[in-house]
């Protein structure tokens, strides 16, 4: 913009940006009211102590003493790491087996509707609603998992009462509900691929695999990485169906950073504390979010 | 290289039918192209020779296999597509050379292959470019280079140069006319536009609503038009057909709105009958008081000749006249007609009376 000339503004332009500002201002004036003054006040709370079941001690300013806690936090650093993990297995997750959805619900069926219909339910689905479904899926009584596993004739597994089971458990209902959204933004982006790319592949010899590999997947890119940001914003703050199907249990082994937070301020009703931890989760998610965008405004393959 | 044959192919959507039994033989070498107003087939037809659509009936032959049943990628064809089908993702080296690579063949093969194509095509300094850098004329040459390095039996072009300006489309004309001649590869080629069939065609098929109007070369179909759609189809500015009696003893024939000029011996084939009488603009001449009157309703001028719009009678004709003519609107004038150049239509089937 530098080597554009500055000129003064002409009074009919002056007036124009004036009326551009006076449209803007109501939908800026809500913005700040939900969204920038509830995080100008967390984070002052992040650096005050502020505890509803010790109401006598005040709201003194305690500079970084929040944060400082939490660096010494063992059930902290257990909640990052759990939600790690949520991360690394149900982002990959969700793309692939939202991709295969994708291709198939852009096969040309000559219904459509049943096929779009079966991919935005789990998507509609409130999450504690799909928490609770998986929740019976694996109860172990009468939940199918168990079922499936009696009718091959093996021991049914505590699937939802030994840690390492119910994070697989866990896994699986998050990447169901939430592959729907990616499979949705995915077709949207398989559908902007012409389908002469298609039938020329085709004409100059390539194979279904070959045609996936040279057209699909690279045309795909800028759409794969819309859904990985936002799969991974949502992952980040991965709540609803652990707190529905385990409620972070057994222990605290599939608790997530938001878990923790909720139980530190809802449950714990200590709310210097749990906004510290609530910044510290917001700069990780931006950092991420930020490295996901720098990657996409450099990718050569967009045009 | 091989010939195609064509035989009783029919395609239906469903109970839909859009090609009724077409019959087309072209041979080896040859340039066909297929022509019609949108919604005739031609491009249905071209993309069951490709593969692209399944056949509904009868065969389609290339060379002496039949490949009705046969995946494109078997029918050993190339084909160049109407918005040219270049992967963006890919520099213009990648995409001519993508069909070998898909075959699996060599690196180096595909390098030198793809330098001889974009040496011919002469889009030698735009290999390392992507697609979106290229204008619609660079695009389009890529588009062909990817289907001369395949080294195909038959070449096939769907609308190639619709997206083009008229300049370029000129221009790219001449470039696939040349290309024809250098490689002598068989090419099928679907257009709309009349004068591209005119031009580059050894043999034109004029389709209409799923049929084979007329199949024959450029000079036949514009001299001996077998039907008033296809006289009204080639040629610019379009055929006059004009309604028309010629008398019982064949000596004169009577335009609608009265003026009666003397027929020529050949109009006998027709006596006594209601004709279409087609004349081409070229065969209008400003003549002298034996002309049947007329009065000039616009002129035209194009630089090297003038067209106008005449009112004779009941009916309107356009002529082609020498820019020199001395021709106003709204002027009177008297008309001279080449009969002996005219054609005469069936007004109930639309065939010519031959």
């Amino acid at each position: 913009m530098s080597d554009t000339i500055r000129h003064r503004l002409t009074p009919l332009e002056k007036s124009e940006r004036r009326l551009g500002f006076a449209m803007l201002a109501p939908a800026f004036l809500l913005l700040a009211a939900v969204v920038l003054y509830p995080i100008v006040e967390l984070i002052r709370n992040s650096f005050h102590f502020n505890h509803l079941a010790q109401p006598w001690m005040g709201t003194p300013f305690v500079g970084f003493e929040n944060y400082v806690k939490a660096l010494g936090d063992d059930r902290f650093h257990e909640a990052v790491l759990h939600t790690v993990l949520y991360v690394l297995v149900t982002v990959p997750g969700a793309v692939v087996i939202g991709l295969g959805l994708a291709l198939l619900a852009n096969q040309p069926f000559s219904v459509k509707w049943p096929v779009r219909l079966g991919l935005l339910l789990p998507w509609a689905l409130p999450l504690v609603f799909a928490g609770l479904i998986f929740r019976w899926f694996f109860e172990y009584n009468q939940g199918i998992a168990n079922a499936m596993l009696r009718g091959l004739g093996l021991e049914p597994l505590n699937w939802l009462t030994s840690p390492g089971l119910a994070f697989f458990a866990i896994c699986l209902a998050i990447i169901w509900k939430s592959s729907s959204f990616v499979a949705l933004v995915l077709l949207a982006g398989l559908q902007t691929i012409p389908k002469s790319f298609y039938e020329a592949a085709e004409v100059d010899g390539a194979t279904k695999w070959q045609q996936f590999r040279e057209i699909t997947l690279p045309m795909l890119r800028p759409a794969i990485f819309v859904a990985l940001i936002f799969r991974t914003i949502t992952a980040i703050q991965t709540f609803d169906i652990p707190y529905a199907m385990t409620n972070g249990g057994p222990g605290n082994s599939t608790e997530t950073l938001a878990m923790y937070i909720h139980k530190t301020t809802v449950d714990f009703l200590d709310l210097g504390y749990g906004s510290a931890l609530a910044v510290l989760m917001f700069i990780v998610s931006a950092v991420i979010t930020s490295v996901y965008l720098r990657h996409t405004r450099r990718d050569p393959g967009r045009h | 290289m091989a010939g195609i044959e064509i035989a009783q192919v029919v395609k239906a959507y469903g109970s839909v039918p859009v090609i009724h039994g077409i019959d087309l033989s072209v041979r080896d070498g040859e340039f066909v192209v297929l022509v019609g107003p949108s919604g005739c087939g031609k491009s249905t037809l071209l993309r069951m020779i490709a593969g692209l659509e399944s056949v509904t009936g009868g065969t389609i032959r290339i060379g002496d296999r039949v490949v009705n049943d046969l995946p494109p990628r078997d029918r050993d064809i190339a084909m160049v597509f109407q918005d040219y089908a270049l992967y963006p993702h890919r520099t213009v080296a990648e995409n001519v050379g993508f069909g070998l690579r898909m075959r699996g063949v060599d690196a180096a093969t595909i390098a030198r292959k793809v330098n001889e194509a974009a040496e011919i095509l002469q889009i030698t300094h735009l290999l390392d470019r992507k697609p979106g850098q290229l204008s619609g004329g660079q695009r389009q040459r890529v588009a062909m280079g990817r289907a001369i390095v395949r080294d195909p039996k038959v070449f096939l072009f769907d609308e190639p140069l619709s997206n083009l300006d008229a300049q370029l489309r000129a221009e790219m004309r001449v470039e696939i006319k040349k290309l024809h001649q250098r490689f002598g590869t068989t090419i099928i080629y679907v257009t709309h536009d009349q004068v591209e069939a005119m031009t580059l065609a050894d043999r034109i098929a004029i389709l209409k609503a799923g049929h084979v109007e007329q199949f024959a070369t450029p000079d036949e179909v514009y001299r001996q038009p077998r039907s008033t759609f296809v006289a009204r189809f080639i040629g610019s500015p379009a055929m006059n057909i004009v309604p028309a009696k010629i008398v019982p003893d064949a000596t004169t024939i009577t335009l609608a709105g009265g003026a009666s000029v003397a027929a020529p011996a050949s109009f006998a084939r027709a006596r006594g009958r209601d004709v279409l009488l087609g004349l081409r603009a070229e065969h209008l001449r400003l003549a002298g008081a034996e002309g049947v009157p007329a009065r000039t309703v616009i002129v035209e001028p194009l630089g090297s000749d003038t067209l106008a719009l005449m009112q004779v009678g009941a009916v309107e004709m356009t002529g082609r006249f020498p820019p020199s003519a001395p021709l106003r609107a709204g002027g009177e004038v008297a008309l001279g007609l080449d009969l002996d150049q005219a054609h005469l239509f069936d007004p109930e089937t639309g065939l010519a009376i031959v």
